[in-house]
């Protein structure tokens, strides 16, 4: 008999039974499960209007099938922009107090930032959320994919996924060291223009091989949140040495450790595994590499373009962590932004954004002339901080450049990596980084 | 169980949740019929008046339709402007499992190239089969029998609910016997 992926075994031991790819599990148990404060409120409001006299019925108030389970946090439109966005956070927090679950403010980070940082997401765990980015938790070996209002609705009152067909597996073969210049961003962009925006479509994306191995968490979280761009199910890499350092020290800060629990449920691929197809990479082929518009597929050396930018986005959940900033501080210290081109920082956490402070990022960003944010998602989906103008060309960090996404339809976004961004900045048009980067620095 | 609609919109691949509807209005609504009035507004503005000038209307794309962004409002945004069911090549599973949900038939079949704005088209689930009326063609529909069940029953709500009274009375009696 075959080996099992590490969905197969996550699945698998969350229905205390064997289950394989192509399994219909008709009601799959989920550990975990959050809300923006985008589809929160609607979720709510259903789930009170569409449950309330079931629990009625049974002689019970309304009441969610695990608080400690579930979170919210709110990170699109904070500080919220308008009545409507601060009514939907209103609804959130007073739901939250009643039913005793954990509330996040706003500004505290961007969900799929948090979920991870703040322990709430562990290794081997199923996780959903409503935004598509949920894929993210997969850097930690967790089974973690996006849903819709309705499904949150459902989960909230029974924390059960109806029909759900265990997905088959492509696997993601990364060989070769990275080039100078050359990140987890770079790497995913050309994946992405390797398989095309439906290239995974149904089937989860396992990242294997050395280069994976090599990476630190933050680039694998980097890698996870793009996969989505292929459609696909969810993107996943094998829990190592680096993850349960990450994990453990997520976990210290909340003053917990690592329970034999949490360790039951850690899950690996077995070698033997059966993947639907296995795409090879070679890393070390890649350049710099960036998405031009209007799709994440359409990825293309840096070298090869050079488009004027009157807008540099550094953030979102796809790179704004701590090494995200880090490399654009190195590239944007002694310089200045571009007289042509506005410089948005917005760091991916509260967390992430103490950090810049107390290690100095955030003064050589403004002394760049750059305009830095407290946390939240910006204008990576086009509703505040930073919306395009007509003919307005912007680099962004983020992972989504359709047409429209960050403000006009006439508008054109390029999709980069931090490095990338911060010579973009300098430049005021699309740049190499690699000329920017330090002596030394890879 | 059959559905009737005639073709009102006809698109390429990969129509992403952004196209279908923007994010800026996500947040400043929870009604699902203001979605449907501002369908498409920046991709394809004439969506809605084109799509309810028709009882039954059937969106048709090729590959990848629905891609992108998990928003469910996207569904609404289609359903609520007289559109029975959305015909592509392919569907990313959020958007599928969005679709079902909300009954709004997501009809996945080999090769869409054939079909043109105007066909009347009939959705057979029984006979799992997408007739082309106006053409005289018939082309199966790709389907797992969950995805067919589904489609037939418009959504899982009264199976969440089963579940719900379910798990509440074996509570109770959990509760009750200790």
């Amino acid at each position: 008999m075959p080996g099992s992926t590490i969905t197969e075994k996550i699945v698998s031991r969350a229905m205390g039974k064997k289950a394989k790819a192509g399994d219909l599990i008709e009601a799959l148990p989920v550990d975990k499960l959050y809300f923006n404060e985008v589809i929160g409120p609607p979720a709510i409001l259903n789930f009170e209007k569409d449950f309330e006299d079931v629990y009625t019925e049974s002689g019970k108030k309304l009441q969610v099938f695990n608080p400690s389970r579930i979170a919210f946090m709110p990170d699109h439109t904070v500080p919220s922009c308008s009545i409507k966005v601060s009514q939907g956070i209103r609804l959130m927090s007073d739901f939250a107090k009643d039913q005793g679950i954990a509330m996040y403010k706003e500004g505290d980070g961007i969900e799929h930032t948090i979920a991870s940082e703040e322990a709430f997401v562990l290794p081997g765990e199923i996780a959903v959320a409503t935004d598509s980015h949920t894929c993210t938790q997969g850097a930690l070996g967790s089974l973690a994919f996006g849903i819709g209002t309705t499904e949150g609705e459902n989960l909230l009152a029974t924390g059960e996924l109806y029909s759900f067909t265990v997905p088959e597996t492509i696997n993601i073969k990364v060989n070769g060291k990275f080039q100078r210049g050359v990140y987890a961003k770079d790497l995913v962009l050309h994946v992405l223009g390797m398989m095309g925006e439906g290239g995974a479509s149904k089937r989860v994306a396992e990242y294997t091989g050395p280069t994976i191995d090599s990476l630190d968490m933050e680039g694998r979280f980097t890698i996870c949140n793009l996969s989505v761009e292929m459609s696909a199910r969810t993107a996943i890499m094998n829990p190592d040495s680096r993850t349960f350092a990450y994990v453990n020290e997520a976990l210290a800060r909340r003053k917990l450790s690592m329970t034999d629990e949490m360790r039951g449920m850690v899950a690996k691929s077995d070698m033997d595994a059966t993947f639907s197809k296995t795409v090879e990479v070679d890393a070390s082929s890649i350049e710099p590499t960036v998405s031009l518009p209007h799709s994440p597929a359409n990825a293309k050396p840096v070298s090869e373009v050079s488009d004027p930018i009157n807008s540099v986005f550094l953030g979102s959940c796809a790179n704004a962590r701590e090494s995200d900033l880090t490399i654009a501080a190195k590239i944007l210290k002694g310089r200045k932004v571009s007289p042509n081109t506005n410089l948005l920082v917005i760091p991916a956490s509260r967390r992430v954004y103490n950090w810049a402070m107390d290690n100095g990022l955030l003064k050589i960003f403004a002394d760049a002339g750059a305009n830095i944010e407290s946390s939240n998602c910006g204008p990576c989906f086009g509703k505040h901080m930073g919306i395009l103008a007509p003919g307005d060309r912007c680099l962004s960090t983020s992972n989504r450049n359709y047409k429209g996404r960050m403000g006009s339809p006439e508008a054109f976004i390029y999709l980069g990596s931090p490095a990338v961004a911060a010579a973009t900045a300098v430049e005021g048009r699309i740049a190499d980084p690699r000329k920017y980067l330090p002596a030394g620095e890879s | 169980m059959q559905i009737r609609g005639k073709v009102a919109k006809k698109y390429d691949d990969d129509i992403n949740t952004d196209y279908i509807i923007p994010a800026y209005l996500l947040q400043e609504s929870w009604d699902k019929q203001f979605f449907a009035d501002h369908a498409f507004e920046s991709f394809d503005p004439t969506f809605g008046s084109v799509c309810r000038a028709n009882k039954e209307s059937i969106v048709v794309a090729a590959n990848n339709f629905g891609c992108g962004s998990s928003r469910e409002q996207a569904v609404y945004a289609i359903k609520y402007n007289n559109v029975v069911a959305v015909v592509a090549q392919s569907f990313p599973d959020i958007f599928f499992r969005n679709c079902l949900n909300n009954g709004l038939l997501p009809i996945q079949i080999l090769d869409t190239s054939g079909i043109s704005i105007g066909n009347e088209l009939v959705v057979d689930l029984d006979a799992r089969s997408l007739r082309d009326d106006t053409e005289g063609i018939a082309y199966p529909i790709i389907a797992t029998d969950a995805a067919i069940e589904q489609m037939k029953r418009g959504g899982f709500l009264g199976i969440v609910r089963e579940r719900l009274r379910q798990k509440l009375k074996a509570q109770q009696a959990r509760a009750s016997s200790q």
